[in-house]
């Protein structure tokens, strides 16, 4: 497409300070002015190299043709029609609070519960919450969470994002059902930047699954996306993320959680699909009794690229983080972990654990885990464990031996690997979905 | 929380070794570092003209790496290394005899006990005073079955051949800074070579002692163990304790032969003004067995990780790691596994102890190559924290390019409890005896694996450093 807009002579849009000045049309003043400082901290930063320790198995440079990428959202999407993938997968999901539909970094519908939004629930597209200056969302919105100054990804989503989702949950509100990102990416070679900021009052619940669709593209395609998750006293947050993109796309989100006292920030991240996924997760550890559960599933084969680093921080003292990353990998895919457990100074009575666990599925499939621990107060209990393995024999033969075929016996033994995972964060939907995505990849085993 | 008292009481941070003994140089290079330097030394050792050249190759290597960025706090080093003796000549020649050693030398080891245990209990002692091997001497019963136990220059100058086919093939010059900084200016170490099939029953020794101020110890030890062949090489340190830093950089090549068996111990007790940035390496052919018993305790910052290439099927090395980081120091040790050839098998076992405002960081590395095929490896390490102001870390690299592979990674943090204290003193321990038994339990897997029986010096450093008189 981009090199047919090409032939036609069109002035094509590329990643720069127009593309900066175009996303920004409309916005309040503040705005503008954090994108423009975005950009500058983005032009300012150098793209991570593999000399970097936090980029060492990801060749971005390589990986990721950043210039030759066309900013999407920049216009108004046309039609209405969802696209039938799309359709099917907001089919499978089951009861749901509210919805909000992104397609091309362009918000195209937000549903939400009547009895929440009686009850002061705000669910949004972030570019009219911004605009309308909802809330606190000028001092939270790429300044405590996600700062522009976090790194290169960072400043270039906080200087181009088109769109995303504001929610917003007041004291006390409990969301029984989940709340729901569903979104779409159509064109190849485009870059989309997305942006979630949640922010749960104290005592209150919530759960948001933010789900991300593409067909296969012939070219690298990126998602970019930033969520910033806030986690007031006592209030209850799950985030799952399912990465479900098409070959070609190209995945990089930076997470971060901040948990205050006695509140729960759980997060899952699910990466099935793309040819390279990227996940950049930090919880912040911030009051005495908040607790973070950090679960991760990987699933690649061909070429896929499959990069998690995931860090906890506990800056507070008795504060809770447990984190499971799992992953199978097939085919030439790569996997890798780099976690990091830091327990700041004076953080006593801190519990954190760290499990990366990999299953190598064929000759060629290649896996990477860097699990590693800073300690820096004394009253703390810290582990961490990774493994590195082929199907476990036993099993197999078990299986055979009641009567399955070695294939059928494969299957059901790495879904009952990766399924440990999912049954730890058990949200409506998003385990028959993705147990039936992996039965769909195991199915070209 | 135990009293620092108590602390105290367990003798972890007395250092006995810190005495300086008066003696000078019978020549030593000009501060600094500089390719005339290299010459200097070279020339002092009447080597051969390639050995210059390498020499030489390897300083413009040096030069052109930077300083690493990982690991310790290395900001001070370069200042350091500017006003550094890279060479200091203790005596005109090596003796065979401690009747023949510089009387003020041979007290200085009299008072490190090698002498003693040499006769009790050694096959062969080595003894490095600054930049040169002061003594060397092999039992008769060994040499007369052809192992070689010789300074690394009576290596190169006797044995020219199977030194020159060896040397520097284990690590290359280029593998990192400071390898590169050995290759220009090593100067003492060992040169090993067991024959096929000879079975040493008791270790080799090599005691490594600076006394001079501000100096750099670069020794170099070259190991070659023969076919089917079996020994255990000991190497000792400690310096006088400076208000200045000083630098010591070892590089130990080692190449464990088919179905051989090599033990190397490092009992590192440095004073706390020591940097030590070591290479250590082992090339482990078919069904060869290596071990590496590293013990870290001196030293103001050590960055060291013995490897273990496991090169042919059925390899096997392991690694024990234990580190004692008390106030100010920075332990950064752990070990390297890289299994190349299927059936190899190999473990890291890694203990540290942080005290005060120590740090103890675990970093290593297991990689399996596509093709080592049942390749299985397993990684654990525990530390102890004692003050909140200590401080540990784990860095592990794990990197598997093989299906068939098997590889795990664990690891724990902990305090000594308070539990763990109550509980050993409603036993009707005293709090120092209850610390004690628990710092003593934690590290006992480890040291159970040391000969303590084979080396009265040896013991005695255990004695003081870990395990502490009570009370």
């Amino acid at each position: 497409m981009s090199q047919v807009a090409a032939v036609r002579g069109d002035a094509r849009r590329v990643i720069g300070r127009e593309a900066v000045r175009e996303a920004g049309a409309g916005d309040p003043g503040w705005l503008r002015a954090r994108r423009e400082e975005a950009w500058e901290v983005y032009a300012a930063t150098p793209l991570p190299s593999t000399r970097s320790e936090e980029w060492r198995y990801t060749d971005v440079a390589k990986l990721l043709p950043l210039d030759g990428l066309e900013p999407a959202g920049g216009g108004a999407v046309r039609g209405t029609a969802l696209p039938h993938p799309l359709r099917r997968a907001m089919a499978q999901d089951r009861e749901s609070a509210g919805r909000v539909v992104e397609v091309d970094g362009r918000v195209v519908s937000v549903e939400l519960d009547d009895s929440l939004a009686a009850q002061g629930v705000v669910l949004s597209s972030l570019h009219e919450a911004a605009r309308r200056g909802v809330g606190d969302i000028e001092a939270l919105l790429a300044t405590r969470a996600v700062p522009a100054s976090d790194g290169k990804f960072s400043a270039l989503n906080a200087a181009l994002w088109s769109d995303g989702v504001f929610l917003y949950i007041p004291r006390g509100v409990r969301a029984e059902q989940t709340i729901r990102l569903s979104r779409w990416v159509s064109r190849p070679g485009t870059a989309t930047f997305t942006r979630i900021l949640i922010v749960a009052e104290e005592h209150s619940r919530l759960s948001f699954v933010d789900e991300i669709l593409s067909p296969d593209f012939d070219s690298a395609t990126l998602a970019s996306t930033v969520a910033e998750l806030f986690s007031r006293g006592g209030a209850q947050v799950q985030y799952v993320s399912l990465q479900r993109m098409g070959r070609g796309g190209v995945y990089l989100a930076n997470q971060r959680t901040l948990a205050e006292r006695d509140s729960t920030l759980d997060t899952l991240n699910v990466a099935l699909g793309g040819t390279v996924g990227r996940v950049d997760l930090n919880a912040r550890l911030l009051g005495p009794g908040a607790n973070s559960d950090m679960l991760g599933l990987y699933f690649g084969d061909a070429n896929q690229h499959l990069d998690f680093n995931t860090s906890q921080d506990h800056v507070a003292p008795n504060a809770h983080s447990d984190l499971l990353y799992k992953g199978a990998l097939d085919g030439r895919a790569r996997g890798v972990f780099r976690g990091i457990t830091r327990v700041h100074e004076g953080a006593q009575g801190t519990d954190a654990y760290q499990t990366n666990r990999n299953l190598i599925l064929s000759d060629e499939a290649i896996a990477t885990s860097l699990p590693n621990l800073e300690i820096e107060a004394d009253d703390v209990r810290c582990s961490h464990g990774a493994t590195v393995g082929q199907l476990d024999a036993e099993a197999l033969f078990y299986l055979m031996s009641r009567g399955l075929g070695r294939e059928q016996a494969e299957r059901l033994v790495v879904l009952g690997f990766l399924g440990e995972v999912l049954s730890r964060l058990p949200l409506g939907g998003v385990v028959e979905k993705v147990t039936q995505a992996i039965e769909a990849k195991l199915g070209y085993v | 929380m135990p009293s620092n008292e108590v602390i105290q009481g367990l003798g972890l941070d007395d250092y006995k070794f810190g005495f300086v003994t008066d003696s000078e140089p019978v020549f030593k290079t000009r501060p600094g570092l500089d390719a005339e330097v290299v010459r200097q030394i070279s020339a002092r050792k009447d080597e051969p003209e390639w050995m210059l050249k390498r020499r030489l190759k390897a300083l413009r290597i040096y030069e052109a790496k930077p300083m690493p960025q990982w690991g310790g706090d290395l900001s001070e080093l370069e200042e350091t290394l500017s006003r550094t003796y890279f060479y200091a000549k203790p005596q005109e020649q090596m003796e065979r005899s401690w009747d023949d050693v510089p009387e003020s030398i041979k007290q200085t080891f009299e008072r490190l006990g090698i002498p003693e245990a040499e006769r009790k209990i050694l096959a062969g002692v080595g003894a490095q005073y600054d930049s040169e091997m002061v003594y060397h001497s092999l039992k008769e019963e060994w040499e007369s079955k052809g192992v070689i136990f010789d300074s690394i220059e009576d290596g190169l100058k006797n044995h020219p051949e199977l030194f020159r086919k060896h040397f520097g093939t284990v690590i290359p010059a280029a593998d990192n800074k400071f390898a590169a900084l050995n290759s220009a200016v090593w100067s003492g170490g060992s040169f090993v070579y067991i024959p096929p099939g000879v079975q040493l029953e008791t270790p080799l020794q090599a005691y490594f002692r600076v006394n001079q101020e501000r100096l750099g110890q670069f020794e170099r030890t070259l190991i070659i163990a023969g076919e089917g062949s079996r020994a255990h090489y000991i190497e000792g340190c400690t310096a006088p304790v400076y208000s200045t830093d000083s630098f010591h950089s070892g590089v130990i090549e080692i190449v464990v032969n088919r179905d051989a068996y090599f033990r190397y111990t490092t009992i590192q007790n440095w004073s706390n003004n020591m940097y030590n940035l070591v290479t250590q390496r082992a090339l482990v052919q078919q069904g060869a067995h290596m071990e590496w018993l590293d013990g870290n305790l001196g030293s103001k910052l050590t960055m060291k990780y013995p490897s273990c290439f496991l090169m042919g099927a059925g390899a096997h090395g392991e690694i024990l790691s234990i580190a004692y980081a008390g106030d100010g120091q920075h332990q950064d040790t752990g070990g390297k596994v890289i299994h190349v050839a299927p059936n190899t098998t190999s473990s890291i076992v890694s203990k540290s102890i942080s005290k005060g405002t120590g740090r103890a960081s675990y970093r290593g590395l297991c990689k399996v190559y596509d093709g080592a095929r049942n390749a299985r490896s397993n990684v654990e390490c525990d530390a102890l924290l004692i003050n909140e102001t200590s401080r540990t870390d784990t860095f592990p690299y794990i990197e598997i390019d093989e299906k068939t592979a098997t590889v795990g990674h664990e690891a724990t943090v902990s305090k000594v409890g308070d539990e763990q204290l109550f509980y050993l003193m409603s036993r009707g321990m005293d709090e120092a005896e209850a610390m004690a038994l628990i710092v003593r339990g934690f590290i006992e897997p480890i040291a159970k694996e040391l000969p303590l029986e084979y080396a009265v010096e040896l013991n005695r450093l255990i004695e003081l450093e870990m395990e502490g008189s009570v009370g």
